[in-house]
């Protein structure tokens, strides 16, 4: 069948790419899980789990991170570890931009998945990261979402979940 | 290699609904009355299965299902049995599967069979279930389900074409009014104005309970045979002329456009081009309304009216019987309920009714030649398009 090549997302506008890892791997980190993990949505994060744990230890640092492919610029998300395009095994890690746009949301109200049900009602949206080629899915705290509009301006920030784990979500901010 | 014809010859659904049954029980009763409403099918002639079953693992917790199902409906399968798993195209993918087995000639006669059980005692956990179709490492964590999804594409719907909820309403109306004369669907007793639509609560907004598709347990099947088979079993059979898929992305991050499904137009092109005929020649279709929006872009996107018209089309009557096309005679995810592994099946029974005048009059189409069947999954990420042309048999 006929069909034009998905348009790639263009290659690299951020910050220098942090520097390499410490030669020793970090030690693994033990989690407590709250729930059995085929009920709990929040990813294993340790290092003896996911060969993507660096992106939540820098979670812990307060930095929201990706990939980026140092072979064709490709910027990754979520972060990998082959690049879509090329197969590179080789990738690098950058810091994302802190800020960004909305540019779609909604809320649950209602039919919360399980250890969501006390936070309804909850919106999230797709965000429009400033001076990235990237639109991500998250969770939108600090205002209600009838106060959010269409290009409202958020933060992309880390935060605890409680049990020893780091995620990330978009805090609402001044317009 | 010849690629042999294949007819769809019969088929058959349970009650859709919030049921007293558990899956297996569901997986009996279709195949029942599958056997009974299709006298002329031996258990014996049937040498390959294919199962479509979304989250069997979640919901009944159960694996293995395909040879499950196949003890239910008293079959032995000896040449193929298989399940098949793309969330709410799950139906779809077994029949395209079957179709591709006979086609080749590895099958003579095979039953697709779709069976899913999703109301459970606690709504949180189907709730988590259905979280899982998502990206779940990275999407689910910030409680992405279907409906805040299709809340954002029926947002974006609006702010680029200002779709009203009146016109989401005309969607939901119509469906509901169809599923009135489908005694097997979720909601054939309920009647749906679209005044009375616009005052249900939100769930997720702009999308309102009416705007969104249920939680339901249902189970369908279909018999699919090669060409010099039709015969035995039905003078009008169904016959498969087209088949498209495209699978687009996963992640949220990589949605792109949310009005514009290019995955969509691309399956569509495959089916029509297979098929031989466009979609001005489709007389009626079954297309995949989880949510009203979703049956907006799909008039839009399979060219049944300009990019941001679909609200305008349905609201103009063009999707109803005596319009342009036909859409969802047999009431839609909407009005039937969407069981994932069951709604493709019961769309291809919807077809074959049709195509034999055994739809009741209110929501017959008259003259059927041509209908399309679609499925998306997931996001709209990925979708399964099947064109079926009536006639006699061979
Ligand atoms: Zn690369």
């Amino acid at each position: 069948m006929s069909s034009e090549p998905r348009p790639r997302r263009p290659g690299p506008i951020l910050a220098a790419p942090v520097p390499p890892p410490p030669e020793a791997p970090l030690p693994p980190v033990r989690t407590r899980e709250r729930r059995p993990f085929l009920l709990d949505f929040f990813p294993l994060e340790s290092s003896d789990q996911t060969r993507l744990s660096r992106f939540f230890d820098r979670l812990k640092e307060g930095r929201v991170s990706t990939t980026r492919c140092p072979k064709d610029g490709l910027l990754h998300w979520p972060p990998r570890t082959a690049c879509p395009q090329c197969h590179s095994e080789e990738l690098e890690w950058v810091d994302l931009p802190e800020v960004g746009h909305v540019y779609a949301f909604s809320a649950v109200l209602g039919g919360a998945p399980l250890g969501m049900e006390d936070e309804v009602p909850f919106a999230v949206g797709l965000v429009d990261l400033d001076g990235a080629p990237l639109r991500l899915f998250g969770r939108i705290e600090g205002r209600p979402w009838t106060e959010l509009q269409i290009g409202s301006a958020v933060r992309l920030e880390s935060f605890d979940i409680g049990d020893g784990r780091y995620f990330y979500r978009f805090r609402a901010t001044d317009p | 290699m010849n690629v042999r014809d294949v007819a769809l010859v019969g088929g058959t659904t349970t009650k859709f609904g919030v049921r007293p049954s558990t899956w297996a029980e569901l997986a009996q009763e279709v195949g029942a009355r599958l056997f009974r409403e299709m006298p002329e099918l031996r258990a014996e002639d049937v040498d390959s299965l294919f199962l479509g079953a979304a989250e069997p693992e979640r919901f009944a917790f159960q694996s293995h299902v395909a040879p499950l199902a196949a003890e239910q409906m008293g079959l032995r399968p000896h040449r193929i049995i298989q399940r098949t798993e793309l969330a709410c195209a799950s139906g779809q993918s077994a029949i395209r599967s079957a179709y591709a087995a006979i086609a080749a000639g590895l099958s003579d006669v095979a039953v697709a069979v779709g069976v899913e059980k999703m109301n459970l005692p606690s709504m949180a956990e189907a709730n988590t279930s259905m979280a899982c179709v998502m990206d779940r490492a990275w999407d689910g964590p910030h409680g992405a389900t279907a409906p805040p999804f299709f809340a954002m594409v029926a947002q974006r719907h609006q702010l680029e074409y200002g779709t009203t909820e009146d016109q989401f309403a005309a969607v939901s109306e119509k469906n509901h009014r169809f599923a009135n004369s489908n005694p097997e669907a979720q909601f054939h007793e309920k009647t749906f104005s679209r005044e009375k639509l616009l005052r249900l609560p939100i769930v997720a907004p702009p999308l309102r309970l009416g705007d969104c598709s249920s939680m339901t347990d249902g189970a369908a099947a279909v018999v699919l045979v090669a060409a010099d088979r039709a015969k035995k079993y039905t003078d009008t059979p169904a016959w498969i002329r087209g088949t498209g898929q495209y699978s687009d992305f996963h992640n949220l991050a990589h949605a792109g456009s949310l009005t514009e499904w290019t995955g969509l137009k691309h399956a569509a092109r495959e089916a029509f081009g297979r098929a031989g005929v466009g979609p001005e020649a489709i007389d009626f279709a079954e297309v995949h309304d989880c949510f009203t929006v979703s049956e907006i872009i799909e008039y839009e996107m399979f060219g049944w009216c300009p990019p941001g018209q679909g609200g305008a089309f349905v609201a103009d009557g063009q999707a109803d019987i005596g319009g342009k096309v036909v859409v969802n005679p047999r009431g839609g995810l909407l009005g039937c309920g969407h069981p994932l592994g069951a709604t493709g099946i019961a769309q291809a029974v919807e077809v074959y009714r049709q195509f034999a005048r055994k739809a009741p009059p209110a929501r017959t189409v008259p003259d059927p030649e041509w209908a399309l069947v679609h499925n998306l999954s997931g996001s709209a990420n990925v979708h399964s398009v099947m064109i079926y042309q009536g006639g006699s048999a061979a």
